[in-house]
C-alpha cells in the first residue's frame, strides 16, 4: 500500500490556485465593471477574457485529443 | 466446448452488454447532480435546460475520450494469470449489484459514486467466484478508501476559500451576475464527466467481448460500443436524477449564485488537477465536498449536517452493499444458465420495484422553484418632479 502524498499535496495546491484564480478574476471583473466609467468597463472585459482563457485551458485539459 | 455452452456464452455477452449500458444510464442520471445541482439551485439554468446541456456535453465527452481502461477493476482485483480470470458471469453479477445499488441510492437521493458501486459489485462477485484472496487490499485502501476521505475534504477547503474570496471582492448588487459564470463552470464539470465515465462502460463491454473471444486481445472498442455508451450516458444524464439534484442543490445548504460559481470552479479545478497530477478523486465526492465548503464559506449560510451525515454513510456502505448484492447474484450465476437468467429476472424485478416505489413521492424538474431573473434588489429610480 503506497499513497503518493506528494501527488495529493500537489493536487490540493493546484486546485486551490485554479479555483481561487478563476473565482478571483471573475469577481474582480464584476467589481471593476460595476461602474459607468469606460476605462473600468474595458478592464472588466479584459478580466472576463482572462476567465475565458482559463475555461479554454480547462477544455484543453479535458479533451485527451490535445495531448 | 459443446455447442450449448457456446450459445450460453453469446447469451451471456448480450446480457452483459445490456446490463453495462443500463449501468451507464444509471451512471449518467446519478451524476447529473455533480455538475447541474448548483446552477439549477441558483436559477442560473432552468432545470430542463441544465440537464439538456449536461446530456449533450456527456455525449460529446464520451466520443472525445480515446483511452479506455485496460483492466476492469483498475488493479483492485488480481486479474490475469496470477489471479482470477474475470469471467462474463462475474461481470454480470458485478453490474447487477452496481445497478441495483445505484438505483437504491437514487431513491434515497444520495449522491454516491457510481465507480465505487461498480468496483464494489466486482469485488463482491470476485470474492464469491474466487475467495477473498482475489482482492488486492492495498489497492483498495490506497486507491479507494483514502481518496474517499481526502476528496470531500480537499474540495471543501478549496470551495470554502473560493467562496470567501468571491464574497470579499464583490458587492451584493453584482452577485447575481455570477449566474453567467455558472453556465461555463458547470458545463466544464459535465464535459469532464463525459470523458471520464462513459469510458468505464466502454472498458467493461470491450473486455467482455475480448474475454468471450469476439475481439482480439489488444482491440480498441468498436465504434458501436463507443456510440452505444455515449448515447446511454447522455440519455441517463437527460433523465435527470432529480432526487440527487435536490439533495445537493437544496437540502445540504442554500446556495446563492456566487456560491454556486465558487463551488463549481472548485469542483472543476479539483477534478482536473486530480486527473492530471496522478491522484484520482471521485467526482461525486468532490462535488459534494464543494457544496458543503461553499455553505461554510458564506456568512449566514447553514450546512445541514444531518444530510451531510446521510451522504457520508451512503459513501461508507456503497462498496460493501453493492458487493453484497453482487455476491448474491454471483452465487446464483454460478448455478449455470438458469441461474444467470434468474439473476437478470430478479434484477429487472428489483429495478421495476424501485421505480414503482419512487412514484410514491415524485421529484421532478418541477420541484425546483426558480428565482426569477431581476428579482434581486435594484436601487430605486427617483421620480422626476413635475
Amino acid at each position: 500500500m503506497t499513497i503518493n502524498w506528494l501527488a495529493f499535496v500537489t493536487v490540493v495546491v493546484v486546485a486551490l490556485i485554479g479555483a481561487c484564480g478563476i473565482v478571483g478574476l471573475f469577481s474582480l471583473g464584476l467589481r471593476v465593471g460595476d461602474s459607468e466609467v469606460p476605462v473600468r468597463r474595458v478592464a472588466a472585459v479584459a478580466l472576463y477574457v482572462l476567465c475565458g482563457a482559463i475555461v479554454l485551458f480547462g477544455i484543453w485539459l479535458i479533451v485527451p485529443f490535445f495531448h | 466446448m459443446s455447442d450449448s455452452s457456446a450459445v450460453d456464452l453469446t447469451l451471456l455477452v448480450v446480457l452483459v452488454i445490456g446490463l453495462a449500458l443500463l449501468f451507464d444510464f444509471t451512471n449518467g442520471f446519478h451524476d447529473t447532480a455533480n455538475a447541474m445541482a448548483t446552477p439549477i439551485a441558483t436559477g442560473a439554468l432552468k432545470p430542463r435546460v441544465a440537464v439538456g446541456i449536461a446530456a449533450v456535453l456527456n455525449l460529446v465527452g464520451a466520443f472525445l475520450s480515446t483511452e479506455v481502461a485496460r483492466t476492469i477493476s483498475g488493479g483492485l482485483i488480481k486479474e490475469g494469470d496470477a489471479g482470477v480470470q474475470i469471467t462474463p458471469e462475474l461481470i454480470l453479477a458485478g453490474l447487477i449489484g452496481a445497478i441495483v445499488w445505484n438505483l437504491l441510492t437514487w431513491l434515497l437521493g444520495l449522491p454516491s459514486s457510481s465507480s465505487h458501486a461498480l468496483f464494489g459489485g466486482l469485488i463482491g462477485a470476485a470474492i464469491v467466484g474466487a475467495g477473498t484472496g482475489a482482492i488486492d487490499g492495498g489497492v483498495l485502501v490506497s486507491k479507494i478508501l483514502i481518496p474517499a476521505v481526502l476528496a470531500p475534504l480537499t474540495a471543501l477547503t478549496v470551495a470554502f476559500l473560493a467562496t470567501k474570496l468571491a464574497y470579499a471582492i464583490t458587492k451584493k448588487r453584482v452577485r447575481d451576475r455570477f449566474k453567467i459564470g455558472q453556465v461555463f463552470t458547470s458545463s466544464l464539470v459535465s464535459l469532464a464527466h463525459g470523458t471520464n465515465d462513459a469510458q468505464k462502460t466502454m472498458g467493461v463491454i470491450t473486455l467482455t467481448l475480448i474475454a468471450a473471444g469476439f475481439l482480439d486481445v489488444d482491440a480498441h472498442p468498436p465504434f458501436w460500443v463507443i456510440a452505444a455508451c455515449a448515447v446511454a450516458i447522455a440519455a441517463g444524464t437527460y433523465a435527470g436524477g432529480w432526487r440527487i439534484i435536490k439533495t445537493l442543490g437544496k437540502d445540504l445548504t442554500d446556495i446563492e449564485p456566487a456560491q454556486g460559481f465558487a463551488a463549481e470552479a472548485s469542483t472543476t479545478a479539483t477534478i482536473l488537477a486530480s486527473s492530471h497530477l496522478g491522484f484520482a478523486l471521485s467526482t461525486t465526492q468532490v462535488a459534494s465536498g464543494s457544496v458543503i465548503g461553499t455553505g461554510l464559506g458564506r456568512k449566514g449560510a447553514k450546512v445541514k449536517w444531518g444530510t451531510a451525515g446521510k451522504i457520508a454513510i451512503g459513501w461508507l456502505i456503497t462498496i460493501p452493499a453493492s458487493g453484497a448484492l453482487a455476491a448474491g447474484a454471483a452465487a446464483l450465476a454460478g448455478l449455470g444458465t438458469w441461474g444467470v437468467i434468474l439473476d437478470v429476472a430478479l434484477a429487472v424485478g428489483a429495478i421495476l420495484g424501485i421505480y414503482l416505489w419512487s412514484r410514491r413521492d415524485q421529484v421532478t424538474h418541477r420541484t425546483f422553484h426558480q428565482p426569477q431573473p431581476g428579482q434581486f434588489v435594484r436601487p430605486k429610480k427617483r421620480k422626476v418632479k413635475p
